[in-house]
């Protein structure tokens, strides 16, 4: 064991030396949380712009509804003069909804009749749907409103025309859209701790195997299980370092940008959820520097190698994406899977919701269990002849 | 003391060496000569445990080698083919790092590291990366880190292979120099001057099989040639890949 440090204090020296290489896998760390605020600011942008914001909305012949007219600018609502062409407007994606008073609906409007006002929209346009919805929710509003008005004049209750009403209890809207942005998070988590050990792994396997230094390491005084451990054990800060930095930046994310104003709901990401999310992926350290190292050791050159490890890095994580449409509850079985058990135990920790400690530990053991018997495979291909005798 | 008794080793349907027996004792030079391909290389990467014979016995220091292998390994200093160095780790850090590995640390390693550094005269790259340097200085390094342990015998496969004249003569002289040491020294060559020139005892190679063995004197009774070169060639029976 006193070997496989010595191994591991020089490949760690090597390693860090290469800062090109480290630099690289730290910026890949960065990814994650990066493109997850950008998903947020443009989510949120959207949904902001339409809601919250006056809108802007140009009305043929105002005048002829000056009550309407005082009811739309109280709703936050600028009313602006509309163009000549308002068909052609709409068609051409410069306006998102057009109001045309008739002439006629001053008469029918004061002799109680039901008065028609034209909406010019553009049905197949979803980023006009907002706007729409929004302006036709106003109109039945002022309709609805007008006509208890006229019920109540004549002495009969309003209620007498609402035979039912309609209570909405959402529950999609703004909580399953935080749901489907928190399902990725362990996909990115997981990838920055494959893409974290990647180039260490590489670098000391299949670079040793490239600049001719294996045979000649090989020949000293020592069971080969110590150069994979020793290797191994290298990878291992630069896994974590990335996995940390993943968490960090996805903390300072979802702290620092108004998530809440953006979505609709609170996310609460305190140290202790990621510290929770940083004792769940320990493991993941140790079955990702494996893994990769035994495919590493196969390939011939780095660049042989650098073609395989981005699929082994996709595979572990493409259940992530999988639970972002699909969801699977936390049980038992889907802990005896490795990167998955603790892809779900994420998604339960950014939920807030009460994580069984005993999945915890089964994706655990069951993850060092399959890491051990992996480095095993990799101690066994250090020990063939084979390991020199394939050729750079 | 190198021992070795009916080596045999195959790759697939080559054979690449068949029940090859020799001995390198200590304070001299054994030369392995043959042409590219006659199993040279193959033989010395088995006595240094990076290959497994199929058949046959070696033995180093009476460590056999597949038995012992950790054994065999302290009691080696090997300049194998492949030389490659750590490039962002300084001389000094690439011979500390297999000293290391040797069992050695501390005040001991490091003056044991001086001592080669001024044995080679390479002081003034000691602490530089090694990355860029020439193919001489490479080489010194690649030399060090085989001697850091005081090895009792030197397998070196082709050790002036690739080197200019000047860095030729600066190898034999280390090479010399280390059989006045009491070394055990064995060495491949597919250079007969070379082998002429430095070595004590010289093993023929061709094809596998030990063709003819002796010192060049014996060589040449042997072959009733008046001149080692005839007499390599009476043995392999052609000239092709020797230099």
């Amino acid at each position: 064991m006193k070997k496989a440090l010595i191994i591991f204090q020089k490949e760690l020296l090597d390693s860090l030396r290469d800062y090109r290489s480290w630099l690289t896998g730290l910026f890949w760390a960065l990814f994650g949380p990066l493109m997850m605020g950008g998903v947020l600011i443009m989510v949120g942008s959207v949904i902001n712009d339409n809601v919250e914001k006056p809108l802007s909305l140009p009305v043929q012949n105002p005048e002829n509804a000056p009550s309407l007219i005082q009811f739309l600018k109280s709703n936050n609502v600028n009313v602006v003069p509309a163009p000549a062409d308002p068909e052609t407007a709409v068609r051409q994606g410069d306006l998102d909804v057009v109001l045309i008073i008739p002439e006629n609906y001053k008469d029918e409007f004061s002799s109680g009749k039901t008065a028609t006002v034209q909406l010019v929209l553009d049905n197949s346009r979803q980023s006009a749907s907002v706007s729409i919805t929004r302006i036709e929710n106003l109109l039945n509003g002022y309709s609805k409103y007008i006509g208890s008005l006229r019920l109540v004049t004549r002495g009969v209750s309003p209620e007498i025309i609402n035979a039912i009403t309609i209570k909405q209890l959402d529950v999609s809207t703004p909580q399953s859209r935080t749901n489907l942005l928190i399902s990725f998070l362990p996909y990115f988590i997981i990838f920055a701790i494959f893409n974290g050990a990647a180039p260490i792994v590489t670098d000391t396997t299949a670079g040793e195997r490239e600049r001719q230094s294996l045979e000649p390491l090989l020949i000293n005084p020592l069971p080969r299980r110590n150069f994979v451990i020793g290797k191994l054990l290298a990878a291992f800060p630069f896994s974590l370092a990335s996995l940390g930095i993943t968490l960090i930046g996805f903390g300072v994310v979802f702290n620092l940008l108004p998530v809440e104003k953006f979505l609709g709901m609170r996310l609460e990401v305190n140290g202790d959820t990621l510290i929770a999310i940083l004792a769940i992926c320990l493991p993941i350290v140790f079955l990702a520097s494996s893994i990769q190292m035994l495919v590493a050791s196969f390939a011939r050159s780095t660049k042989e190698a650098g073609t395989y490890l981005p699929f082994i890095a996709l595979i572990p994580s493409l259940p992530g994406i999988a639970i972002a449409f699909f969801p699977v509850k936390s049980t038992f079985w889907t802990m005896l899977i490795p990167t998955f058990g603790q892809q779900l135990l994420i998604n339960q920790y950014m939920r807030l919701e009460p994580a069984s400690i005993w999945n915890a530990l089964i994706s655990s053991v069951v993850t060092i269990i399959v890491s051990i018997v992996i480095t095993w495979m990799a101690v066994r291909l250090y020990e063939r002849e084979e390991i020199v005798t394939r050729k750079s | 003391m190198i021992e070795v008794q009916r080596l045999s080793k195959s790759f697939g349907k080559v054979r690449a060496v068949q029940d090859v027996s020799f001995t390198a004792i200590d304070g001299q030079i054994t030369g392995l000569l043959g042409p590219n391909g006659a199993g040279k290389s193959t033989t010395l990467r088995m006595l240094y445990t990076l290959i497994r014979p199929d058949d046959g016995v070696a033995r180093i220091n009476g460590f056999d080698i597949i038995q012992s292998t950790i054994e065999v390994q302290r009691r080696i200093g090997v300049l194998s083919d492949a030389q490659g160095l750590y490039s962002r780790l300084t001389t000094r850090e690439n011979i500390r790092y297999f000293g290391r590995l040797h069992d050695l640390d501390g005040a001991a390693l490091e003056t044991r590291i001086d001592q080669l550094l001024s044995l080679l005269d390479m002081q003034s790259i000691a602490d530089r990366r090694t990355e860029g340097f020439s193919t001489g200085e490479k080489l010194k390094v690649a030399i060090a880190r085989a001697l850091v342990h005081d090895p009792d015998n030197l397998l070196l496969d082709e050790p002036t292979n690739g080197l200019d004249v000047k860095s030729t003569r600066a190898m034999r002289k280390i090479i010399s120099n280390l059989r006045s040491e009491g070394k055990c020294i064995l060495l491949t060559s597919h250079i007969m001057q070379e082998v002429a020139a430095l070595c004590d005892q010289i093993v023929i190679i061709t094809k596998g099989m030990v063709a003819a063995q002796g010192t060049s004197r014996e060589l040449l009774e042997r072959t009733g040639k008046a001149n080692l070169e005839d007499a390599f060639i009476e043995v392999i029976g052609s000239e092709e890949g020797l230099l």
